[in-house]
């Protein structure tokens, strides 16, 4: 039986209230933390590395159709301009030219902004784009377009931006209590200014698309973590019923926040490909991937705290100046310092400034990690003015209530994160590092905390299909751009119905099936799309021990399958799998499953310490991340394996926003002048530091049946300011902006 | 459209300079990127690779680098293991996939990494333009000398082969000079803006070094620690007691820098002042090494 | 033009038309496998052997490969290439998977020139070639996992 329940759901901090379809014959219960589990939890290779390594996974940009036409792209070369003239027919006229569309074509698709604009707001903005039988012809024809633009104003100050109240939306004053009243009581107080800078994803693959109709239906491959999101988006835009169209999405370069949704690649791909009655294939090229692929924001931050002696903190007043470009959703920078600590009055203010760049979007953590980054540095400030021991000083206001809500985490082994990461980091010797170093270095340790949501919730849905061979398939929503979460989808249906995990393959990537699942983002898809999973092969198993009773003429209850053989409790029987299912014939056992709400009266979070510590040259001004201590409490861990790869990958990129990663953009022009990867630094093998990482691994008892938390963004949230940590603890000094380049390290230490 | 040849002869090679248009490609890792953004546009890319430029052989008391020798093999040479700093800068340069394409030609003649100049919606004053955008956009990477440019030359190996003591072999279908390495480079003028002294239809053949010196080294400083362009690089060699300095990174060219005075010339502009300390204490460092 | 291009063993006759290797690979002869990411040698996912040393395709002129022998992802299966692959898939040395063909060719171009690297020596080799999903630490044990192999 199925019913409808009412109930919350989260995506990066953003609640909504919704119906959730629950299947109440699902008695699927949950695995107690102690359980024994034969497979989850313990390290599996991913069930596609064999393609991934040997270059047979293919991407969108490897999509190959016949009579595809290839679209480039025609960018706005200045931050702000108005179109004086686009010739479009002179493009059109150029041979094996097919479509051509400019901001005043009438197109088939709506969407809620203008796909192309004659007044663009920043540099890389879309103005045109043309379709041709090959790229040299399409590229042919954007030269055609002769574009001329009058040159606008611009401002990517975000300072001046402030000054002249130019914002994307209204500033908003979040506060509990009376802070300044709080803070004016304080027995210490502490004030610290920092800026962080703009980051590009820079996922290697960029976004790409590409389109097919036939008749009203159309097939588009799409470079993105969300199909559903992105087939809702094209129907709505082409007025189609969403049965009409079919996102694939097999696998995927990288996202890491950029690739929302269909975005204005799938949706000018489709245009054109309507228009031109022929596949078309839109691909970024890099320039065009690091100008209008996404950004994290940068911000200026200003902390205020104030602590009682014995280092109860008695007032938070933060504010957050954001350089969003020309929109976006408002990421939450002030979630650290609304809700890391227990704290009675705080005052958060964030002012969205408007610019001339293109909207931020989500990267990994969005908000949250740049403002740890600048709240867990002024925290350690107060542990300085205190002279308390930072982790000291963050155990001590530690909290089980949410600070926001009032409720109580669903779980929080924070208190255990800290105890693990300071035994594995030898931060009690911390201060020997401060002591004259045999190679002239100096060196320091630093640690930072971590929140961020992580839940999941509802819906999310998984089909699981045994065949007469004795072999799964495993039908799920999940786009898995590089995070495993395939290969964990395949764990737990192995795990549940008892096979081997070789016989059992989980497939994502396709919305053709109507399998629901979340967009791969908000750390979501592991604790939304498990708990389907697991229901689902539940139901296979159940239904596959009901026939083998009716084969070996035995009561289900007495009968059990694992490793891919039914046993009997008396032992009598105890056969492959095949006895039973080979009786199939052409049948299947098929079972689906949902994902329940999450339980109301609790506040879902993952919590975590990391512990850094660096060297610092300071004659040269050179910081090198020596090692991070990375232990983060995401409910039970699936796939260790997997898990560890997640936690690299955010701490290096953490590492990154705090060395060398920064958007700069040119002050007299308005155009970012190193949206290129030769000039935009990501790391390479030779600037990853050991990275030490451990779980408590402690399933959360209070979420559905798998106890298991999201693990995409949290490593990526206190990396940054635990370096930034160890460089104050190493130099005395602490740099007023990120990323920690030589120019920056030089200006501290003079 | 462009034209592709492959001469056989470095003869056939310098005919086929002489026509409007051409180029020369011998790695192309500089080549390729220039023609992507549009800072060239050749009509004509001669092919060095079926040339005999390639490849190092001793000269004398000395060695002689084909310009087409790739900076992998610069790096993995034995005959080469004498100049460390020349080994050294071409280990540290770029990447291994770069370093087994790109060659000791083509490194000295690559252009500024400056993002102005490299950056697609510019045209700078280097490029033909009349503004350096540096000076009053964002030059935290750029040079420390005045000039009507700011650009910081980006080349590992320069300073490296200079305090070697290197000379650069330049021909042309007339015949052949010899330069010392620094002499290959020239600052932009109003009315040239080329950062080398190539004269039309001349070609680097080969860069020729004497005896090695007692003890050389190189030191740079990147923007990470692999595959980064040099922010401030320094070689330095002892020749007996005497100590030869260059650097890369502090002008529009690869500069001889006086140990006893390595700031001299070089007061930095706002963004850029920092590199003056980062140099003195890279020159401070080689000087205290090769004196030991 | 037409010319030959000796790929994976095998002669193909392509026109290249002023292109890179790296286009031509993928869109002529339709292996794709070798991918573009940056297209101006920063990044190394488009690396290939050209006479058993990774470059990047995607900066070699077409008309300048004539003549050598290329290798690309699909055609290192067997030995050495094997092992350096089935020890990205045990180590999980891959994530996205983008840039791992990239990855493959650089690390079996190192153990084939040194079967026993160090970690400098590792990071020497493989630093062009990046991986935005950080990779990096399970990289390295990879490849010191098929050096051990092998």
């Amino acid at each position: 039986m199925s019913r409808f329940v009412r109930t919350r759901t989260e995506m990066e901090g953003r609640y909504e209230d919704v119906w959730a379809l629950v299947d109440e014959s699902d008695d699927t219960e949950s695995w107690a933390p102690d359980a024994a589990l034969s497979l989850v939890g313990r390290p599996v290779p991913r069930q596609d590395g064999a393609a991934r390594a040997a270059g047979r996974a293919r991407f969108t940009v490897d999509v190959r159709l016949a009579g595809t036409l290839h679209a480039v792209v025609l960018r706005s070369p200045v931050a702000h301009g108005r179109v004086r003239s686009l010739d479009l027919d002179g493009a059109r006229a150029v041979p094996g030219v097919r479509a051509v569309i400019g901001p005043d074509s009438e197109l088939s698709l709506t969407t809620r902004s203008p796909l192309l604009r004659g007044e663009p707001g920043y540099a890389g903005a879309p103005v045109a784009v043309v379709a041709a039988d090959t790229l040299e012809a399409a590229h042919a024809g954007v030269l055609a377009l002769a574009l001329d633009l009058e040159v606008l104003p611009h401002l990517v100050d975000v300072e001046e931006g402030l000054r002249e109240q130019r914002f994307t939306a209204d500033p908003t004053d979040e506060a509990r209590g009376d802070a300044e009243v709080a803070l004016a009581a304080a027995e210490v107080t502490v004030e610290l200014s920092l800026e962080t800078p703009g980051q590009l994803q820079t996922a290697l693959e960029p976004h790409a698309a590409v389109a097919s109709w036939e008749g009203e239906r159309l097939t588009i491959w799409v470079s993105t973590q969300g199909m559903f999101a992105a087939r809702d988006e094209l129907a709505r835009a082409f007025g189609l019923r969403k049965s009409d169209v079919r996102v694939l999405t097999e696998f995927v370069g990288g996202g890491f926040g950029a690739k929302q949704g269909a975005g204005f690649e799938a949706l000018a791909a489709a245009e054109l490909s309507r228009i031109a009655g022929r596949p078309v294939r839109l691909v970024n090229d890099r320039h065009g991937e690091q100008l209008d692929g996404g950004r994290r924001a940068a911000s200026r931050q200003t902390v205020r705290l104030g602590a009682s002696r014995d280092g109860t903190i008695t007032a938070i007043d933060a504010d957050a100046v954001i350089g969003m470009g020309q929109g976006g959703w408002m990421p939450p920078v002030l979630i650290p310092a609304r809700t890391l600590y227990r704290c009675a009055d705080v005052r958060a203010l964030t002012f969205p400034v408007k610019t001339n760049l293109r909207a931020q979007n989500a990267f990994r953590a969005p908000g949250v990690m740049e403002g740890t980054t600048a709240f867990e540095q002024a925290i350690d400030e107060l542990a300085l003015a205190l002279d308390m021991d930072p982790l000291e000083l963050r155990r001590r206001n530690h909290t089980d209530i949410d600070q926001v809500s009032g409720s109580p985490y669903s779980s929080n082994q924070l208190l255990a994160c800290y105890d693990r990461a300071a035994e594995l980091a030898g931060w009690a010797a911390r201060g020997e590092l401060r002591e004259p170093q045999p190679d002239g270095l100096l060196r320091g340790m630093g640690c930072a905390s971590q929140i961020w949501w992580g839940g999941g919730g509802p819906p999310s849905h998984a089909t699981v299909r045994l065949d007469s061979e004795g072999h799964a398939t495993v039908m799920t929503g999940i786009q898995d751009i590089g995070t495993g979460t395939l290969t964990s989808a395949q764990i737990v249906a192995a795990e549940e119905l008892g096979l081997p995990l070789a016989h059992v393959r989980a497939l994502g990537g396709d919305t053709a099936p109507n399998v629901y699942g979340p967009i791969a983002g908000g750390s979501q898809t592991t604790p939304s799309v498990m708990p389907a999973v697991r229901s689902a092969a539940a139901k296979v198993r159940k239904t596959l021990l009901q026939l083998a009773g009716d084969v070996f003429e035995i009561a289900v209850g007495d009968l059990e399958v694992s490793d891919g053989r039914i046993r009997s409790r008396d032992g009598a029987i105890d056969v492959e799998v095949t006895e039973v299912t080979a009786k199939l014939g052409d049948a299947t056992i098929d079972g689906s499953g949902s994902r329940g709400p999450n339980p109301g009266g609790f506040v879902v979070h993952t919590f975590g310490c990391q512990i850094a510590q660096v060297s610092v040259d300071a004659a040269l001004g050179e910081v090198r991340v020596e090692r991070v201590v990375a232990v983060h409490d995401v409910g039970r861990i699936v796939n260790p394996l997997t898990a560890s790869s997640q936690v690299e990958g955010g701490v290096l990129q953490g590492v990154a926003f705090a060395l060398t990663e920064e958007l700069v953009v040119d002050p007299t022009t308005g155009i970012p002048v190193n949206a290129y990867l030769d000039d935009y630094k990501i790391p390479t093998i030779a600037d990853t530091p050991e990275i030490v990482i451990d779980f408590p691994g402690i399933a959360d008892e209070n979420l559905p049946t798998t106890g298991t938390k999201g693990l995409g963004e949290p490593p990526i949230i206190p990396t940054a300011a635990a370096i930034a940590n160890a460089f104050a603890h190493a130099t005395g000094r602490r740099a007023v902006a990120l990323p920690l380049t030589r120019d920056r390290v030089l200006e501290a230490l003079a | 459209m462009t034209t592709y040849a492959r001469p056989g002869s470095v003869d056939e090679a310098l005919e086929l300079l002489l026509e409007d248009g051409a180029a020369v490609l011998a790695g192309g890792t500089d080549l390729a990127g220039q023609i992507d953004r549009g800072i060239s546009a050749p009509g004509l890319l001669v092919d060095l690779q079926d040339t005999g430029l390639g490849g190092i052989a001793p000269d004398g008391k000395g060695l002689r680098v084909g310009a087409a020798t790739t900076l992998a093999d610069v790096a993995e040479h034995t005959l080469l293991a004498p100049y460390a700093a020349v080994t050294t800068a071409a280990r540290l340069a770029a990447s291994q996939l770069l370093r087994n394409q790109g060659t000791v030609g083509g490194n000295l003649c690559q252009h500024t990494r400056c993002w102005y100049y490299r950056g697609e919606e510019w045209n700078c004053w280097l490029g033909g333009g009349d503004t350096c955008f540096a000076q009053i956009g964002d030059h935290r990477k750029h040079n420390l000398e005045e000039g009507d440019c700011i650009s910081a030359h980006p080349s590992d190996l320069a300073p490296a082969l200079a305090v070697c003591g290197a000379t650069v072999v330049v021909r042309a279908l007339h015949g052949e000079r010899e330069i010392p390495l620094l002499d290959l480079f020239r600052r932009p003028t109003a009315d040239n803006r080329s950062l080398v002294t190539l004269e039309r239809g001349e070609l680097v053949v080969a860069v020729r070094l004497p005896a090695p010196p007692d003890a050389s080294l190189y030191l740079r400083t990147g923007e990470r620690q692999a595959f980064s362009f040099p922010l401030v690089s320094v070689a330095a060699a002892r020749h007996g007691t005497a100590l030869t300095v260059a650097a890369a990174g502090v002008a529009n060219i690869p500069r001889a820098i006086d140990p006893a005075d390595p700031l001299a010339g070089l007061p930095g502009h706002p963004q850029s002042a920092w590199k003056r300390q980062v140099l003195e204490t890279l020159v401070e460092r080689a000087l205290v090494t090769l004196r030991t | 033009m037409e010319v030959i291009l000796e790929v994976n063993g095998e002669r193909h006759s392509v026109v290249p038309s002023g292109r890179r290797l790296l286009a031509v690979l993928r869109d002529d002869l339709e292996l794709l496998g070798t991918k573009l990411a940056c297209g101006e040698g920063a990044c190394g996912a488009c690396a290939v052997l050209v006479d058993g040393r990774p470059v990047n395709a995607c900066l070699l002129l077409a008309e300048a490969a004539v003549g050598h022998q290329i290798v690309t992802i699909e055609g290192l299966s067997v030995g050495r290439a094997h092992a350096v692959q089935e020890a990205f898939v045990a180590e999980d040395a891959l994530q996205c998977g983008y840039c791992t063909p990239g990855q493959v060719v650089s690390a079996t171009a190192l153990l084939e020139r040194t079967p026993a690297p160090t970690r400098e020596q590792i990071h020497e080799a493989m630093a062009g070639n990046l991986c935005r999903c950080g990779a990096y630490p399970k990289i390295e044990r990879a490849i010191l996992r098929a050096a051990g192999s092998a």
